[in-house]
């Protein structure tokens, strides 16, 4: 065992210990807050693993997008609205959580079958060190993946459009005026932005 | 392709010839360039706070630091160690987990990207394939950090500072990560030194800010914002957030964000110079020069010239970046976060939209100066 | 479709505009730079104060007829007078008096009205101290004459910009003998006198 086998096995170990620590604790701590902040050690330690797998692009992608983009957006739904609240005691909590459990052992189960039936050794030559990720991952992306890449990228889409829909209040008709008798000295009344035309954006800069 | 001096390799001969293990050898050069690395941050940092000082007194008719040391060079030693001896507060009712690794998590990211900086053909710590995309990546990681001293300090500035900060960073990314991927898209690479490499052999008619001048605008806007330089300093606007996520921190924590942010700017320009300045490239080539003159590529006081040279420039233009960002801290007043957004999303992103499809474009209509 | 185009134009124009603006921002900045620091150095290098400066109060005892005009005048009643009548002499007996300048605003209106020229203004304006109460000066502290910067051989004076000969900005270094534009009183009562006679 030479040095660079030495230290992906130690970093092999910690990344491990760390992902499921962190994972352990995303479950079962009561802090909204830090699970969502262990959220993005767990992201940051499956980049990790991608590393010592030789993905390099893809261990930076899945820091930019899970650490960079969906954990900073978790945490802002969550300091938006975060409000102390006690959890209220549920009627037959016991048997949800037997549930539950039954569940998750079920699921580890069959991810636990699976990594025992797929047959993990490789051919030693084959995994040749591609010399440039990026190239490889952009042919896969346009030759046999490329259907779900495309799905994909609709369902961003899709996603986007119905983001903006929901963020434009301007389609929503003018409310009628007599609702705003309820309206104190104190709140304003909330109107529909007028629209926007592309004219006067220059304005805005 | 490989010319310019390789330090490591003469670096591990000496040592065999010492008579020791090549693994020995390699293992003790590994934290080397690391070491100096973080060390010559550290000092880049300290001269950018003096120059801040300095220049900032001067656009404003003032002398700035003076007595530590000559002309003040001393001023930033003199804070950092006066930041070391403070008390470190915790403030009371805080969360002291998060409030404790905030900064952490700001700084870190920052020194990992200094990994892709080249300063020379060899003079970088690695050549990744994925260089400035792992820049733009471990630049995503700050906000998680600036959103958790925010939340961890239990103070209502701190918390608007780090959502700001984060809001901030997530809209900037994007523009910037779309200029990047013009240059990407012109040398075939993400990798730094095929950037340069890219832009080598003309001297200054072959930088990028020629081929790139809107993604130059856009990059810089959009680096001073992930900075958060003046016109987009809201995070930390003391008028209205007293000092945004910094408030409550004290002693070495504050100094850590300090240096953060000092880093943070320095690693900005120099990734700029990198990417539209032609990093360490001379004015002139100066490959053609030697040829010229008739002195071979690998004559050893050519290649310390040229590496030294290297850095040298790379500074220069890292500094003269860094130079127009203090300049442009006393010309424009703060934004609103209302216009930062209407700037960020309504301006700069389909602007770099449309800058991406002209390089496109261009890259195959012209291919000999698009990069083919 | 021909107004889509205008707007964009309009809009581009406008960004144009606003770079423009921006550049000749920075060139005013840029300008700034190479002009010379017209800051006071200020421990070593000090302001002369003008002849009107309102400074720390001075304040002469023996000539205090306690009248406490200065009392009545003063915005928030601030000296305090504390006399006794003297029944064998028939006249007030002044024992202490003091000003708190933590809370005086120095708007000189004691000593405009003082009836017997007793109190006066001081250029001193050098009054922090550790603990606020100790700005409350009595009789003694009121008394004391401040040093004159011109007179402190620690400290380089300067001249304030009105006191500068014409066109001069910089107070370092002047000539011997330079004067500020315009005459100066002892020439005007000079003129006045050879206008009279």
């Amino acid at each position: 065992m030479n040095l660079a086998e030495g230290v992906q096995i130690v970093s092999f170990g910690i990344l491990a210990v760390m992902i499921l620590t962190a994972a352990l604790g995303v479950v079962l701590l009561s802090n909204i807050v830090h699970s969502a902040f262990l959220l993005a050690g767990v992201f940051l330690s499956i980049s990790g693993l991608y590393l010592l797998l030789n993905a390099d692009f893809v261990a930076a992608a899945q820091i930019l997008i899970y650490v960079g983009a969906v954990n900073v957006l978790i945490l802002f739904a969550i300091m938006l609205v975060n409000k102390q609240e006690d959890f209220s005691k549920i009627p037959g909590s016991l048997f949800r959580k037997v549930a539950t459990g039954v569940v998750c052992l079920g699921l580890f189960a069959l991810l636990g079958t699976m990594v025992l039936v797929t047959p993990w050794a490789l051919d030693s030559t084959s995994p040749a060190v591609i010399e440039n990720t990026i190239i490889a991952l952009g042919e896969h992306f346009f030759s046999d993946f490329l259907l779900p890449f495309e799905l994909a990228s609709v369902l961003l889409l899709m996603a986007m459009v119905g983001a903006i829909i929901l963020a434009r209040r301007d389609l929503i008709p003018e409310v009628s005026e007599t609702t705003d008798t309820v309206t104190t000295s104190l709140t304003l009344p909330e109107r529909p932005r007028e629209l926007s035309s592309i004219g006067n954006v220059g304005e805005n800069n | 392709m490989n010319s310019g001096i390789d330090l490591q390799g003469s670096f591990i001969e000496t040592l065999r010839g010492f008579g020791l293990s090549p693994g020995l050898a390699k293992t003790i050069w590994l934290p080397l360039p690391m070491l100096l690395m973080i060390i010559g941050a550290t000092v880049g940092v300290l001269v950018v706070v003096w120059l801040e000082r300095k220049i900032s007194a001067a656009a404003q008719q003032r002398i700035g630091p003076e007595y530590a040391g000559p002309l003040g060079v001393l001023q930033p030693v003199a804070d950092g160690i006066k930041l070391v001896f403070k008390e470190d507060v915790i403030p009371g009712k805080s969360d002291p987990w998060l409030f404790t690794l905030g900064p952490v998590l700001v700084v870190v990211p920052v020194f990992l990207s200094y990994l892709i900086v080249p300063f020379g053909q060899n003079l970088n710590i690695t050549d990744l394939n994925v260089g400035i995309f792992l820049w733009i990546a471990l630049s995503s990681i700050a906000p998680i950090g600036l959103l958790m001293s925010g939340y961890a300090s239990n103070n209502k500035y701190s918390l608007l500072g780090g959502l700001r900060a984060a809001a901030q960073s997530i809209s900037y990314e994007i523009p910037l990560a779309l200029a990047v991927l013009a240059i990407a898209m012109m040398s075939n690479s993400l990798s730094t030194v095929d950037i340069v490499e890219q832009q080598s052999g003309y001297g200054i008619l072959g930088w990028n800010v020629w081929r790139q001048p809107v993604g130059f605008i856009i990059f810089w806007i959009s680096a001073l914002a992930e900075c958060e330089r003046l016109p987009f300093d809201l995070p930390e606007a003391e008028e209205e957030l007293v000092a945004g996520y910094q408030t409550e921190y004290a002693g070495m924590k504050f100094a850590l964000f300090y240096l953060g942010s000092y880093i943070n700017l320095v690693l900005s320009a120099l990734v700029f110079a990198v990417l539209y300045l032609g990093g360490w490239e001379f004015i002139v080539p100066l490959d053609h020069l030697a040829d010229w003159i008739g002195v071979s590529e690998t004559t050893p006081w050519l290649q310390v010239l040229t590496g030294s040279l290297g850095i040298i420039m790379t500074l220069v233009k890292a500094y003269f970046l860094v130079f127009l960002a203090i300049l442009l801290r006393w010309t424009v007043p703060r934004v609103r976060i209302d216009q930062l957004l209407d700037l960020g999303w309504k301006f700069l992103l389909p602007v770099s939209l449309a800058n991406l499809l002209l390089t496109a474009a261009l890259k195959l209509a012209f291919p000999v100066a698009f990069g083919g | 479709m021909f107004k889509v185009l205008q707007q964009v134009q309009e809009y581009a124009k406008e960004s144009l505009q606003a770079a423009k603006y921006i550049g000749q921002g920075l060139s005013v900045t840029f300008d700034h730079m190479k002009r010379r620091p017209v800051t006071v150095q200020y421990p070593y290098e000090k302001l002369i104060p003008s002849e009107r400066y309102r400074g720390r109060i001075h304040y002469e005892f023996d000539k205090c007829i306690s009248c406490e005009v200065c009392v009545r005048v003063c915005p928030i009643n601030l000296p305090v007078v504390d006399w006794e009548f003297d029944k064998k002499a028939k006249k007030k007996k002044l024992k202490h008096y003091s000003i708190d300048f933590g809370v005086c605003i120095f708007c000189g209106n004691c000593v405009e009205y003082c009836p017997t020229n007793c109190l006066s203004m001081t250029e001193e304006y050098e009054l922090a101290s550790y603990d606020r109460h100790e700005l409350n000066y009595d009789n003694v502290a009121l008394g004391r004459l401040p040093y004159k910067v011109t007179q402190d051989p620690a400290v380089i004076p300067l001249r304030e910009l009105g006191y500068l000969p014409k066109g001069v900005m910089d107070p370092h270094d002047l000539p011997a003998g330079s004067q500020r534009p315009g005459k100066r009183p002892e020439e005007l009562v000079e003129s006045m006198k050879s206008e009279q006679e």
